[in-house]
């Protein structure tokens, strides 16, 4: 094994690893600012990919429909948020996971009728032949996929950390009733929350559409995604993102090294060990609720 | 006569009619009904009365289908050893699931289950030389002391004796002491530890009684099918379960029966319009949980002041004081 492929490896880890990243922090977004995980956020991911398509049916260019699909996901966000989420807000927890997951069922189910299981390809400008860089070759859609995850975790730090808005949001997460008592407008964080969710899964579905293809089960992504945000601890999202390139380059070299089999059951063992063992996460501010 | 007696006996009455008026079909249906009913009666245990919530629901059918299914094609097992051995492994995975998730709650319980559900999908498919792989696993009819289910009306009253059985079962341990601290621990874990039931235990006690009703189940439904394959028990039949007792209504049997007859019956009403039937499945389940929480039993109870279990219209949160 020359240090060649473990270069070539560590890059395509990479690559997967900020795509299970993104989906991590659209998780954790939501979970920070109400207490609710998103379970329907998958679907978020396909809705993003089918808009595209939509948009791109249309003769758009891929530039054009990125900001169209980003403006179209934050609305959906907002629109869940305010007329599904908001309502049950105080429900048990039971109730909360299970109507996410009831609304990604319907959105999977709503495409399915109207698409079937066909998959669809888009084109996009990043989808090309590999770029040779000495001994390297560098797909450029990796490229993409990192350069959009480092892009969007330094723009969501400089929201949480300059802006008004960003502040008011770290606030109501910390303590709701005492952010609402020094003027924040709650409602509007929590839409803002889902929002914010809704376009980095959308961003997902951009990302992945022109190099996977368009198809009804690309949702089930989010599995990776909880993994990331697991290994995070839920709450932060510098965690989150470690956790998806961890999770990323731990799933290519024991695809590598140990074959399918065991590639396919990292994930799941990785999110069940450290659930058992460790729920507050690797990094650790343990804020897990024990009973 | 009590009025509830009558129409049980009416209910049997008429379940014990029906090889006479329907056909083959039709009897098939009341069996995957009748399945369905013994898989909601045990996560209506598990998730009604003790507040727990699971996604792999479907696994633990899934391991009692493929263990009930290998005993009786690779060992020649008769399925009365089959089909309990099947449960039994099952709700001994349940319990190996529940003891390290004892002290998880809520979302936490989630991500666990799902991951369990994954895993058992995972490693279903990754060993077909034991397990058939995604190509699945024929199953021959169910034989006993000599005698092989062939025909489909004694298949169709194996399944109903053992399914009546099961309902006795489930509405017993209901009723238990058992039942009453999965109540308890749903509504206040402190409480609950406080008035001296070991919580944590419970919480393995309610896991593994799941897990065997499903395993259970699981095995009925490998005999009646014929036929398994792991997509039959992944996610959308883990919501499907948990669609069955939230329509039904959470923590009553009789909110389990219902639920799971109306939700198998719902695709052969909707047989004109098939493409929408899962569409119309999620939108049920969401109505549901939004606009009548307490489920079919909830509305009935309301109209004729049925003493019926009924939860208290607000539960606190899963483990606030």
């Amino acid at each position: 094994m020359t240090s060649r492929i473990i270069l070539q490896l560590a890059l395509s880890g990479l690559s997967i690893g900020s795509i299970y990243a993104l989906v991590g922090l659209a998780l954790v977004l939501p979970f920070k600012a109400s207490g609710i995980v998103n379970f329907a956020q998958g679907e978020i991911v396909t809705f993003g990919a089918y808009l595209a398509l939509i948009l791109t049916g249309l003769g758009l260019p891929y530039l054009a429909v990125v900001p169209l699909v980003l403006i179209g996901a934050a609305a959906f966000g907002t629109v869940i948020e305010r007329l599904l989420i908001r309502p049950i807000v105080h429900q048990p927890e039971f109730t909360l996971v299970i109507v996410t997951f009831a609304i990604g069922f319907i959105i999977k189910s709503a495409i399915r009728l109207h698409w079937q299981d066909n998959t669809f390809s888009i084109e996009a400008p990043f989808v090309g032949p590999p770029l040779v860089l000495g001994e390297l070759r560098l797909n450029p859609a990796y490229l993409v996929y990192i350069a959009t995850t480092v892009l969007v975790v330094v723009a969501l730090l400089f929201f949480f950390g300059h802006s008004k808005f960003g502040k008011a949001m770290r606030a109501t997460a910390i303590d709701p009733i005492a952010a609402k008592l020094m003027g924040v407008r709650i409602g509007s964080v929590f839409s803002a929350a889902w929002a914010l969710s809704t376009m980095l899964g959308a961003s997902v579905g951009l990302l992945l559409a022109p190099v996977i293809g368009i198809n009804p089960e690309i949702g089930h992504l989010i599995l990776k995604g909880l993994v990331a945000a697991v290994i995070g601890g839920f709450t932060s999202l510098g965690g989150a993102l470690a956790g998806g390139l961890l999770l990323g380059l731990l799933e290519t070299y024991a695809g590598a090294f140990f074959g399918a089999t065991f590639k396919n059951l990292v994930p799941f063992g990785v999110l069940i060990l450290l659930l058992l063992l460790r729920p507050q996460g690797l990094a650790g501010a343990s804020s897990v609720r024990r009973v | 006569m009590h009025t509830r007696t009558m129409l049980i006996l009416l209910g049997l009455a008429l379940l014990a009619a029906l090889p006479l008026i329907a056909t083959s079909y039709y009897l098939y249906l009341v069996e995957l009904a009748m399945i369905n009913v013994i898989v909601a009666i045990g996560l209506n245990l598990l998730s009604g009365n003790c507040g727990q919530i699971s996604l792999c629901n479907a696994s633990f059918m899934g391991i009692g289908a493929y263990c009930t299914a290998l005993c009786t094609t690779r060992l020649g097992l008769p399925v009365l050893i089959a089909l309990p051995s099947g449960a039994m492994t099952s709700a001994l995975l349940g319990a190996a699931l529940g003891y390290p998730a004892r002290r998880l709650s809520g979302l936490y319980l989630a991500l666990t289950t799902l991951g369990f559900l994954e895993l058992v999908g995972v490693v279903i498919e990754e060993f077909p030389e034991i397990t058939g792989g995604i190509r699945g696993l024929k199953v021959p009819r169910p034989e006993m002391f000599g005698y092989s289910f062939q025909s489909n009306v004694s298949l169709y009253f194996f399944v109903l004796v053992l399914t009546m059985g099961a309902i006795t079962v489930g509405y017993n341990i209901q009723r238990s002491r058992y039942g009453r601290a999965f109540d308890a621990v749903r509504q206040s874990p402190f409480a609950a530890q406080a008035l001296g039931i070991p919580v944590a235990r419970i919480k393995v006690i309610a896991f593994s009684l799941n897990a065997g009703f499903a395993g259970f189940a699981g095995g009925l439904l490998a005999s009646v099918v014929g036929f398994i394959d792991p997509p039959e028990f992944g996610i959308l039949t883990s919501i499907q379960h948990i669609t069955f007792i939230v329509v039904g209504g959470l923590g009553s049997v009789a909110g389990s029966i219902a639920g799971a007859v109306l939700l198998t019956a719902l695709p052969e009403v909707l047989r004109g319009v098939q493409e929408y039937s899962e569409l119309i499945y999620g939108l049920i389940l969401l109505g549901t949980l939004m606009f009548l929480p307490q489920g079919l039993v909830g509305v009935v109870a309301k109209f004729d002041g049925l003493r019926s279990a009924k939860p208290p219209a607000k539960e606190p949160a899963y483990g606030a004081p």
